[in-house]
């Protein structure tokens, strides 16, 4: 990789019909862009077909009524949603999921920025390993990790154990089965991600800023504030949305520490099709829990463009 | 600005050695917080005392009894996720790799949705994506009149769809980056076309593919939203096995395997980090979420 003359932009690419060769290249010369283009079309069509086909599938299979037993009827008609968003339990599931996901976005975001932020103006090699033992812990299965925490967070486990034994706590603490146990689980699953996505924002700020900053008499509080945070504003908010979608659709932590007793949407679709073999009232939840992580992100793109048309200039 | 900042009393500021500390116990909590849940799991792995019941941490005594203990049945569905996951990458290369450079160095109208639509994998929840490739698998199987519930087919569709926008993802990264003077001092040394894409812009993209195939590899094998509504009893991959092990009864044996495929997944992980080096590999693979 050439490093010292990385071309600022996409360079335009010609060497495929020699077009560098011709003493004037025509501005519409649409000749290897063609080639390019055609390489995109296998994969896009498998996409696209799927991408349809699955979405269109669902969509028309929950404007059926449930029979029961893995039957549906064959009108359409819309009573699943009329049920879903006049039943109260539906909707307090989905306030539980955007409750549960919101904490869990903010607490990991406040714990992986600092993270980020170290390993980002780390000199030395220990940047590399520090994130490498980020993407390592990402690669790890998520339920191999939760059981990791069940055995923590058990009654005599080792977290109750030890906070007994400082006496920090008079009695065991219950995380098994809450929602601040779900709200950890999902942490555990969005953490690595988020320590990866800050760092290549931290990364693009030049420390020369700060730099500058603490050299006009800030104290590094102050930087961080007046300086550090305004300019990853942009990429805290994208990454935070990322993270919520992720907390919106995890299933397995939620599912295996809330042990049945938080019930959060994802939950409630797969014991829908288990248990209950209902389909079409499942994919009506799930259609609500796809409309619900769409709105959130219109919304949050919405702020964010009047937040960046309404920001003054930090001086 | 000159104002009076209410942080000005505060006793402790980032520069003094109390703020120091400060920031790197956060740094070393969030370590313990992300490896903890896996180093108690090998570490239980080994114990032999029932003092705290079955399954505890720390070890107090030692034994492998537990590995011995494995049934088969968790071999096999490490087996399936291994297929899987093979299989995934593989098809991630084959189609991600030809998307990013259509995605990158075509002039189609419109190339923000193609992108979005190569991304839509990883914007749907994923349970989302379940319940659909679920509702797809039922379809196609009533026009072909098969029955594909539990089958590898379905699988193996729905994780190659969720473990190829990362290798888009990889590959675009790089393509981004790429200095096309390379390729049109080859072409002008005389390299036929393909033999500039063999020769100059395949080893140079090489790391992104590496990268791309490992992400798609791990998603593939560590699934479990997408995979419970595929499997089948007696056809499940290893994820599910074990989710629907601990949501029923706690087998130590999961203990041993879970371990089992830790050290894969770390040994995995070194070998494509001697192949294509740390820093690349890091580099691309934060990326290559976007």
């Amino acid at each position: 990789m050439p490093t010292d003359i990385a071309a600022p932009r996409a360079p335009r690419f010609k060497p495929l019909n020699f077009a560098f060769l011709r003493r004037k290249a025509t501005p519409g010369d649409e000749g290897d862009s063609r080639v390019w283009a055609l390489m995109l079309v296998p994969s896009l069509i498998v996409f696209v077909v799927l991408l349809v086909a699955s979405l269109g599938l669902f969509i028309e299979g929950s404007l059926h009524r449930d029979l029961g037993y893995g039957r549906t009827g064959t009108e359409w008609e819309i009573s699943n949603y009329l049920r879903v968003f006049t039943d109260s339990f539906y909707l307090k599931c989905l306030w539980i999921t955007v409750k549960v996901s919101a904490m869990a976005t903010i607490g990991t975001m406040l714990l992986a920025f600092p993270v980020a932020y170290v390993i980002a103006r780390l000199r030395s090699r220990w940047a590399m390993l520090l994130l490498a033992g980020i993407v390592a812990s990402t690669f790890i299965t998520i339920v191999i990790k939760v059981f990791g925490l069940m055995i923590l967070f058990a009654s005599n486990g080792f977290m109750n154990r030890t906070l007994l034994a400082l006496g920090i706590v008079g009695e065991p603490v219950v995380l098994l089965g809450s929602e601040g146990g779900v709200v950890v689980g999902l942490m555990q699953f969005t953490l690595g991600f988020a320590v990866l996505l800050l760092y290549s924002v931290v990364q693009t700020i030049p420390r020369s800023y700060e730099e500058a900053a603490q050299a006009l008499g800030a104290n590094r509080l102050r930087v961080a504030r007046r300086v550090l945070l305004p300019l990853c504003l942009p990429g805290i908010s994208v990454g935070g949305l990322m993270i919520f979608n992720m907390c919106m659709g995890a299933f397995t932590s939620a599912a295996l520490i809330g042990g049945g007793k938080v019930m959060t949407l994802p939950i409630l679709i797969q014991r829908t099709i288990m248990m209950e073999v209902k389909y079409s009232m499942a994919a009506t939840l799930a259609a609500l829990l796809l409309f619900a992580v769409i709105a959130v992100n219109l919304l949050s793109i919405f702020l964010m463009r009047r937040m960046r048309a309404g920001r003054k200039v930090i001086a | 600005m000159i104002s009076k900042s209410p942080f000005k009393r505060l006793w402790w500021r980032l520069e003094t050695p109390v703020g120091q500390t400060l920031l790197w116990s956060v740094v070393v909590f969030a370590y313990l917080f992300l490896h903890a849940p896996t180093i108690i799991v090998m570490g239980a792995s080994l114990n032999a005392s029932s003092q705290y019941g079955a399954i505890s941490f720390p070890p107090t005594s030692f034994t492998l009894a537990r590995y011995w203990e494995i049934p088969a049945s968790q071999f096999h569905s490490i087996l399936l996720s291994l297929k899987l996951a093979f299989l995934s990458a593989t098809v991630g290369v084959v189609l991600g790799v030809p998307a990013a450079f259509g995605l990158v160095r075509s002039r189609l109208p419109g190339k923000g949705l193609l992108a979005a639509i190569f991304r839509a994998p990883l914007q749907i929840p994923t349970v989302v994506i379940g319940i659909t490739f679920l509702q797809l698998v039922y379809a196609v199987g009533d026009a072909l009149d098969l029955d594909l519930s539990g089958s590898f087919v379905g699988l193996a569709v729905a994780h190659c769809f969720v473990a190829t926008p990362y290798v888009v993802g990889t590959v675009t990264a790089i393509l981004q980056r790429f200095d096309g003077r390379l390729e049109e001092a080859a072409a002008s040394l005389g390299a036929t076309p393909l033999r500039t894409f063999r020769r100059v812009t395949l080893p140079l993209i090489m790391p992104g593919l590496y990268a791309g195939a490992l992400y798609a590899f791990m998603v593939s094998f560590g699934d479990v939203p997408i995979s419970i509504f595929l499997s089948a009893p007696g056809y499940m991959t290893y994820p599910v096995e074990i989710f629907m092990g601990l949501e029923q009864n706690f087998s130590p044996t999961i203990l041993a395997s879970a371990t089992l495929v830790i050290i894969f997944c770390f040994a995995l992980m070194l070998l494509v980090q001697r192949v294509v080096g740390l820093e690349t590999l890091l580099r691309i693979g934060g990326t290559g979420r976007r």
